[in-house]
């Protein structure tokens, strides 16, 4: 709960930075303050407090995906100094992120339908406007217009969902929701079931499951690459999290009838993804492709429903965060340099040696190759969901992952060969090869003790 | 200091950490320093747990720290175990590291990469540690491996030298063939028992029949890891090769610590082998057979590392012998006498290398003894302890493995008594051919001769007293006085006590001592005459003739593994490769990418860009959702 207080406070004072004129100190405010929620986070392990009226529950659940989410923001500030600091509107954006985040933060741990839906309010309003915030650029323009356009008609999908159910059971509270889901499991009404698509429809264009993706390549290489950062990784890992967190409390005892149409969208997902990133020849669409074919593998966890499955969301949403942070680093430069083709690459460990080895370390961690995290990240989702018995949606994952392999690699190959004319030159702050160590080292320690994260829930 | 031990193996992984990472940006005369000193500080947490230990033998240091893996019903913990065993294997791990790490500071001062031949040290140390505190095969295993790779790059330290990386890859190929023998023993265990932790599997095995067929299988498999590991027949070939890697290195890895991992192995799986007789008979014949095979080997080698090399695997043959014939403490009471004399004589080699300019031909050395008084005294004291003279350590371990081997059977006693006999002889021969007689070798070297740096010979002398003093563990009870080890070791070995054979009569203790004592000595006499007195120097390679070239050719095992073995397996290789890959699975392969290259062409266009058919997309996706589960 306090960590709202202070993801609040952050952007209060974001905007009262432009005011009162200390603009300059704002960044580091912003880094302390986020380090701060950390441990003001971590400081509520375990306590289960519920606040509001019940319209949220603190447990360990939200907790965790808390403290990934907070913990990525951190990173993402680490990462975008020069996108932040160069900028007028420096101090609109330390407030929109501080907003965002506190959105996400509502939507891993509502108690009550209503607060999911503002969560995610909260959280796409602040994003539509960022993915927008390149005034100049059209792509820009289209990318804020277009995810404003879909996500509205999504969220009309979720509403209506959710007034479906309030229709049928008369209540918002997940709990009672939860009460009424298993004393009726037999002769639910067709209305509630209605709603139940409804909002899956809704929940899956937030999480970018096919086929509701559409929007996600679009939007993705349009927005500003420290943007689509973001999207990429705190809100889908918001998104995951509050799918997750609604499916299990409520709807779990009636999991034979969703989760095989799950499985059909994680299929298509996965092959839909990682086929198309096949193709692409810019680093920003493949990677807008690919996080498609994650968002696949993470509904995997939601498929299998099962006691395991939150331990694999979590970990998997975190070692993806991970390895995204790590290849937006190099995507962010590149941009600088106006120049997002993959081939651009070629000659790249000659000059920046270091980074190289860092980056292949974290790409084999999303391609999903022991001992890094995303190995274990797949290999727990997989568990969960061949345990529940979808034995043929794991085999559909371990093939299109292999394609996965096969375009991330093409990124290390570029990486490591000889410069020609396509070649451009990139430079790393400090605090950005400070990223790519910090994501490694997580990687790794996530890589070899994958139980801390999995168990911890 | 109980709840320190997880520092125990971190020390030395930090060591490694900032010398790996810093690698050349670390100042040279830090960076062997951190080194040294993370391996001090684990030895003074060993220390510390020894401590904890003596004070009462129902005190076992466990601690489980996280659950590692998990899948289904299995899980795995990553958790330590220090008992009385590991404790004894952790003090000399620490212990002589620690003096090796302080020696190399000295030997490898003209070294460009300094930091990274402290990193591989360091991680070594690190993996060898993890090796022996894990609480489960499992995490062994994991030591197990690593302490192959840091093997593995420490041979091949010198990687422009080619012959050192075939050395290097030779060792860690030989190491796999091993490690998938213990692979497979720990899948057989994980099938039998349900787990891998050691109180589990150690407590399912008490409860069985002996002679099981399914523990000899285990046990055998077990042994065949330890027979990479350690240097046993058939895949003892790696080791003399492996003294490629700087001198240290030999003396840590290869003598003191890493190949003895096998011994730890099998007294750690003292219950399994209790209950397989069969398999220990295996063990104590393979022992047998190396101890003898390497011993004659050694006579005619004439490269100061290479006899201390087959002297090792000889050694190893010994200590297998004892485990084979179920003297468990006594194998590991020898494992640490030849820590210490082992160490203490590579060492010397090194200081004497390092004196010589690199030279390793004994036939190019003679009268060291007058250049080099520090090492000639050691190596001495090393020599007489090795050879088993008394009071020195090896006397009293190699006394107990003989006395051990003479009640279980005549025969092994007596190959045995002759291997012994050779280590003396090859010992001496070196000795005499190194530190007297004349100087053979060249002007300039003679010039160049000077005893070695402190940092070098502190280390010599430390260990020369340990060598001296080391065998006081283990007295023979014939002395009345109590044997330290054997009672120290009782919670750990005392089951398989219990079926063990029983002692050797006094009077065959004396007479064994009083035998010894007058070979030793008639040998020493032999050696002196033909050396020193006639001035004998071993022919040049070309002149070797009959079996004593067949000894300097090392039997032509390598020569043997390279015809029936190697060439058969390279022509396998490049038939599969040719056709069956190329031609058949490369095809397959290549396909289904040109499939999804295909797709991706194809339905990328759905891509348009037109917001238009993105929302007609997803109505049509609601209006298939709706028709599929609400209407039909």
């Amino acid at each position: 709960m306090n960590i709202l207080i202070a993801l609040t406070i952050i952007g209060v004072i974001a905007m009262l930075s432009e005011i009162l004129r200390f603009r300059k100190v704002l960044y580091p405010l912003a880094l302390t303050g986020l380090a701060a929620g950390l441990v003001l986070c971590a400081m509520e392990w375990g306590s289960n407090i519920r606040y509001f009226h019940d319209m949220m529950f603190m447990d360990n659940y939200a907790i965790a995906f808390s403290m990934v989410l907070i913990g990525t923001t951190f990173i993402w500030f680490l990462l975008n100094p020069a996108y932040l600091r160069n900028h007028e509107h420096e101090a609109d954006y330390t407030a929109l992120i501080s907003f965002s985040l506190a959105g996400a933060v509502v939507m891993v741990s509502f108690a009550d339908l209503t607060m999911l839906f503002l969560g995610i309010e909260i959280l796409s309003i602040a994003m539509y406007i960022m993915a927008a915030s390149n005034k100049m650029e059209l792509r820009s323009n289209e990318s804020g217009f277009k995810y404003f356009m879909l996500g509205a008609f999504a969220t009309g999908f979720l509403l209506f969902g959710i007034a479906l159910v309030y229709g049928v059971t008369g209540t918002f509270n997940l709990q009672e929701l939860a009460g009424f889901v298993s004393a009726n499991k037999v002769n639910l009404p067709a209305m509630f079931y209605g709603g139940l698509l409804l909002m899956i429809v809704g929940l899956a264009f937030k999480i970018s499951a096919a086929p509701f993706h559409f929007w996600a390549p679009d939007v993705y290489e349009g927005a500003p690459t420290p943007v689509t950062a973001y999207m990429a990784t705190v809100v889908k890992t918001a998104a995951f999290a509050a799918f997750l967190r609604l499916f299990m409390t409520c709807f779990s005892g009636i999991a034979d009838w969703w989760a095989p149409m799950l499985a059909i969208f994680s299929a298509i997902s996965m092959l839909a993804g990682n086929i198309l990133a096949v193709y692409q020849k810019s680093l920003k669409r493949m990677l807008a492709y690919s996080s498609i074919s994650h968002a696949g593998y993470m509904l995997m966890a939601i498929v299998a429903m099962n006691q395991n499955s939150d331990g694999a969301l979590l970990l998997y949403t975190a070692a993806y965060a991970i390895g995204s942070l790590s290849i937006f680093t190099l995507l962010v430069s590149m941009t600088t340099n106006g120049n997002e083709m993959i081939n651009s690459l070629r000659g790249f460990s000659s000059v920046n040696k270091i980074p190289a080895i860092l980056i292949t370390i974290t790409m084999l961690s999303l391609a999903g190759i022991p001992p890094v995290a995303g190995f274990f990240a797949k290999y727990y989702v997989f568990l969960s969901a061949i345990e529940s018995g979808y034995t043929w949606l794991v085999l559909v994952g371990v093939l299109s992952s292999l394609i996965g392999v096969y375009y991330y690699f093409r990124i290390i190959i570029a990486m490591f060969q000889p410069a020609d004319r396509e070649s451009t030159q990139i430079q790393f702050s400090n605090s950005q090869n400070a990223v790519l160590w910090l994501t490694v080292i997580l990687s790794l320690i996530l890589g070899f003790m994958p139980g801390f994260l999995t168990g911890s829930i | 200091m109980t709840n320190l031990i997880w520092l125990i193996p971190i020390l030395p992984l930090l060591g490694f950490l900032i010398n790996g990472i810093g690698n050349k940006n670390v100042p040279r005369s830090v960076s062997g320093w951190i080194a040294s000193l993370s391996v001090l500080g684990s030895f003074i947490i060993s220390i510390g747990a020894f401590g904890t230990l003596m004070a009462d033998p129902n005190v076992v240091i466990k601690a489980d720290y996280f659950e590692w893996l998990s899948a289904g019903s299995f899980t795995l913990d990553f958790g330590f175990l220090v008992d009385r065993l590991s404790i004894v294997m952790l003090l000399v791990i620490t212990g002589v590291g620690f003096l090796i790490h302080v020696y190399s500071i000295g030997y490898m001062h003209e070294e460009e990469d300094y930091a990274r031949y402290f990193a591989y040290l360091n991680l070594f140390v690190f993996f060898m540690l993890l090796l022996v505190l894990g609480s489960s095969y499992v995490l062994m295993f994991v030591g197990w491996e690593g302490v192959g790779l840091c093997s593995y790059l420490l041979i091949g330290f010198w990687f422009k030298n080619n012959a050192y990386n075939d050395a290097a890859k030779k060792a860690f190929i030989m190491n796999r063939i091993g490690d998938l023998g213990f692979l497979l023993g720990m899948f057989l265990i994980f099938q039998t028992f349900g787990s891998l932790e050691y109180d589990t599997v150690f407590a399912g095995a008490r409860q069985m029949t002996f002679d099981q067929p399914v523990l000899t299988a285990i046990t055998l498999l077990l042994f065949v890891g330890a027979m990479g590991k350690s240097a046993q027949i058939p895949l003892y070939t790696w080791l003399p090769d492996a003294m490629a890697g700087p001198t240290p290195v030999s003396a840590l890895i290869h003598a003191a610590t890493m190949v003895t991992a096998g011994i730890y192995m099998v007294v750690r799986s003292n219950v399994l082998y209790v209950m397989a007789p069969f398999s220990s008979e295996i063990v104590a014949f393979v022992g047998l057979l190396t101890a003898l095979m390497a011993g004659l080997i050694g006579l005619k080698q004439n490269d100061i590392k290479k006899v201390l090399a087959y002297s090792t695997v000889s050694q190893l043959g010994f200590m297998f012998v004892a485990l084979g014939v179920g003297d468990y403490t006594t194998a590991l009471f020898h494992v640490v006498t030849h820590a210490f004399f082992k160490a203490l004589l590579f060492l010397c080699a090194g200081s004497v290398i390092h004196a010589m300019g690199g030279e390793q031909d004994i036939r190019k050395m003679g009268g060291l003894k007058k250049a080099l008084p520090v090492t000639h005294l050691t190596f001495l004291i090393g020599t007489l302890a090795i050879a088993g003279a008394p009071p020195f350590a090896g006397f009293f371990s190699k006394d107990e493995i003989l006395a051990g081997a003479w009640t279980h059977s005549y025969l092994i006693f007596g190959i045995l008594a002759i291997s012994a006999i050779l280590t003396a002889v090859y010992m001496f021969r070196l000795y005499y051919l190194t530190f007297h007689g004349e100087f053979r070798g060249s002007k300039h070297q003679q010039e160049h001769l000077h005893e070695s740096p402190i940092s070098m010979t502190i280390p010599l002398m430390v260990l020369a007293v340990l060598s001296t003093v080391g065998g006081f563990l283990g007295m023979p009870e014939i002395f009345h006085m109590p044997h330290f080890l054997n009672n120290f070791l009782e919670p750990v070995t005392g089951w398989a006590d219990l079926y063990a054979h029983g002692h050797a009569s006094h009077t065959f203790e004396y007479t064994l001592i009083g035998s010894s004592m007058v070979l030793l000595i008639v040998i020493i006499y032999l050696v002196y005459n033909k050396y020193v007195k006639d001035a004998h120097v071993p022919k040049a390679d070309h002149l070797v003739t009959g079996f004593q070239n067949v000894l300097a050719n090392k039997f032509y095992v390598d020569e043997f593994y390279n015809t029936f073995i190697t060439k058969p397996l390279n022509v396998l290789s490049s038939f599969s490769y040719n056709w069956i890959e190329k031609g058949f699975i490369d095809r397959i392969v290549n396909s289904f990418g040109y499939l999804t290259n295909g797709a991706s062409g194809v339905l990328r266009l759905v891509q348009s860009g037109h917001i238009g058919l993105y929302i007609i997309a997803m109505v049509i996706a609601v209006i298939l959702m709706f028709v599929f589960k609400m209407i039909i």
